[in-house]
């Protein structure tokens, strides 16, 4: 399972110099499963569009990307969505939960969305790893900002991956909460030997990352 | 688990009287459109069926219409009668043999005294409605068989007993009395016993073996010219206007009351007509409103429906998902509309049994592949409908 990227560059910001002096851009990347990857950028420089571009979910760019051998622009919908049942999981930076859910059902989602890989008691295991076992039932969007990050972080841990992409995963954490978030992230990628690619405005020691780029 | 939960968050926005009163709007549609297949093959039921075969309509006796200008030459040309025997609405054609000879019928007890000249027909014994009776004759025969119209009977009891202060027969009575047949020829008359084997409404006449007619027209000596004034037309569907628009094309002329069905098949018709055209268009309004109710349901919930294919729900699986909200209750529209009509199916044959009209009791194939072929149509629309507006 590998992931390359060969000379891709946003439409949006093909213009820009700092393109020129970036270590993702316009560059032929190969990232592998089990690899932890860390990207860093300032504001401004394309984190959230290279994960969504990575994701899937943006088409303006040049250059290829390719998953697994296969160009992930070419690939139709059910594909996508099945490799991002299976094979890339997320965490956004914007979080997007459902409202009209709690925060159990938000994660419970994810499990049962493809076949269930991680039990309920090991999701009320994590849940409680990550404090946020008092708030499940709880509509989601009602808790605080630091609570919904670590939902939504739960919630890409409960379905199977090769490669977990995360923009920004912490940026409402406090240091001690950074560390849980970060230790369980870390078990359950090298449990399933899966990946990690993550964006993030400084230079961390959450992982032991294998590649450090800068944007 | 995630259908519970994608219930949640796909709610339906068509709102529950709109969407009941669309259902009901469905039902009514698949009823109409239900029972006309079910009117119309009850129809051709009642036509074919031999339970139900309708001596009156089936078999038409023909003869050219009597004006001022054919009288005397009221004969049916060979060219004619092969005409009409090839005509669609035929099934076969019988000649009707008249005698040709003088004769009588008196009774033989002084109790029930009656005499009268007469003249009989003959028809092939396949055109005779009347079963296990021997219509046959030869010359040693005990007595000669004669199958008299029901409407003679009638006659007799109705008016002509009164008025002679007779006793009234009942059709079994009349079965048992022997009467004397005189025929007069070259040799004189001889006589016969005879005796009425059976009452019919087929045909309008005195009918007599065509052995004793053959040989009645011989002792007479009466040359046989084959012309012949009368046929009975043998048709599988009695109610082809067809039949009247050729009668009246080649002059020829038949007892109207025998095309009624022709009447009663433009009512049908029309009913079908009016009860497949009113369901037809109530199906395609429904439809459109089905349609509507899925793109309205996924235009509200379309930041939902966006996040989900983003977190990995495959298009599929919410189209699945949408199919099982409305299809399952359209489905059971068209169930609940299948019963009804079959409940109106077993109604309409207890009604009809105590006339004698048997229908079957179960709806016919065809109405049943109509609600098949309904559910499949609506299947296929709802599921292109919620295809279109998640793929988009």
């Amino acid at each position: 399972m590998i992931f390359e990227l060969n000379k891709v560059i946003p439409s949006i910001i093909a213009d820009r110099p700092s393109v020129e002096l970036s270590d993702v851009w316009g560059k032929h990347i190969i990232w592998k499963k089990g690899q932890f990857v860390k990207i860093t950028a300032p504001s401004g420089t394309g984190k959230t569009t290279l994960v969504h571009i990575l994701y899937g979910l943006r088409k303006d760019y040049i250059g290829d990307i390719s998953y697994d051998g296969k160009n992930i622009l070419q690939l139709n919908p059910n594909e996508l969505a099945q490799i991002r049942q299976q094979h890339w999981s997320i965490v956004f930076q914007d979080l997007r939960l459902f409202s009209s859910l709690t925060a159990r059902e938000n994660i419970e989602l994810k499990r049962v969305l493809y076949n269930p890989i991680i039990t309920e008691e090991q999701l009320s295991e994590m849940a409680n790893q990550l404090g946020i076992q008092s708030i499940l039932n709880q509509p989601a969007t009602k808790c605080s900002y630091g609570e919904q990050q670590r939902i939504g972080i739960l919630r890409a841990l409960m379905q199977p991956f090769d490669f977990l992409i995360m923009d920004e995963p912490f940026s409402h954490l406090d240091n001690a909460n950074k560390k849980i978030a970060a230790a369980l992230i870390s078990a359950e990628c090298k449990r399933r030997n899966a990946g990690i690619i993550i964006t993030d405005l400084d230079k961390d020691d959450h992982f032991d990352y294998h590649i450090s780029l800068n944007l | 688990m995630l259908n519970l939960l994608l219930r949640k968050l796909i709610r339906n926005h068509s709102g529950n009287i709109r969407m009941a009163t669309a259902r009901l709007g469905l039902a009514v549609a698949v009823f109409l459109l239900l029972t006309a297949v079910q009117i119309q093959t009850n129809y051709h039921f009642l036509l074919k069926s031999p339970n139900n075969k309708d001596s009156i309509a089936d078999f038409l006796v023909i003869n050219k219409l009597l004006d001022n200008d054919n009288l005397g030459n009221t004969q049916l040309d060979q060219e004619l009668i092969d005409e009409i025997a090839k005509q669609p609405f035929t099934e076969s054609v019988g000649l009707l043999s008249p005698s040709r000879f003088k004769a009588s019928i008196q009774s033989i007890s002084n109790q029930f005294p009656f005499y009268t000249d007469i003249s009989f027909e003959s028809v092939p014994s396949n055109f005779i409605d009347l079963k296990n009776i021997d219509f046959t004759w030869n010359p040693t025969a005990n007595f000669v068989p004669v199958i008299v119209p029901n409407m003679f009977l009638d006659i007799y009891n109705f008016q002509f007993s009164l008025s002679q202060d007779l006793p009234q027969l009942t059709p079994a009575i009349v079965k048992m009395i022997v009467f004397k047949l005189t025929v007069y020829g070259k040799n004189g008359p001889i006589s016969f016993n005879a005796k009425i084997v059976g009452l019919s409404d087929r045909i309008s006449s005195m009918l007599v073996p065509t052995e004793f007619i053959q040989w009645g027209n011989n002792y007479a000596e009466k040359k046989s010219d084959n012309t012949v004034s009368r046929l009975v037309l043998k048709t599988n569907d009695p109610s082809n206007p067809a039949i009247a628009t050729f009668l009246k094309q080649k002059n020829l002329s038949t007892n109207t009351e025998k095309l009624r069905y022709s009447k009663y098949r433009k009512v049908i018709d029309t009913v079908v007509a009016i009860s497949g055209l009113a369901g037809g268009i109530m199906l395609i309004f429904a439809l459109i409103i089905f349609t509507l109710f899925v793109q309205l349901t996924i235009a509200n919930c379309k930041q939902e429906i966006i996040l989900l294919i983003t977190l990995g729900a495959t298009p599929n699986q919410l189209s699945k998902f949408l199919l099982k909200q409305f299809y399952p209750g359209n489905l059971l529209s068209i169930s609940i509309a299948t019963i009804l009509v079959m409940i109106l199916q077993w109604g309409l044959t207890i009604v009809l049994e105590q006339q004698m009209i048997h229908l079957p009791v179960f709806i016919s194939w065809y109405t049943l592949f109509t609600a098949f072929l309904l559910a499949v149509l609506l299947w296929f629309v709802t599921n292109k409908a919620i295809q279109k507006h998640i793929d988009s």
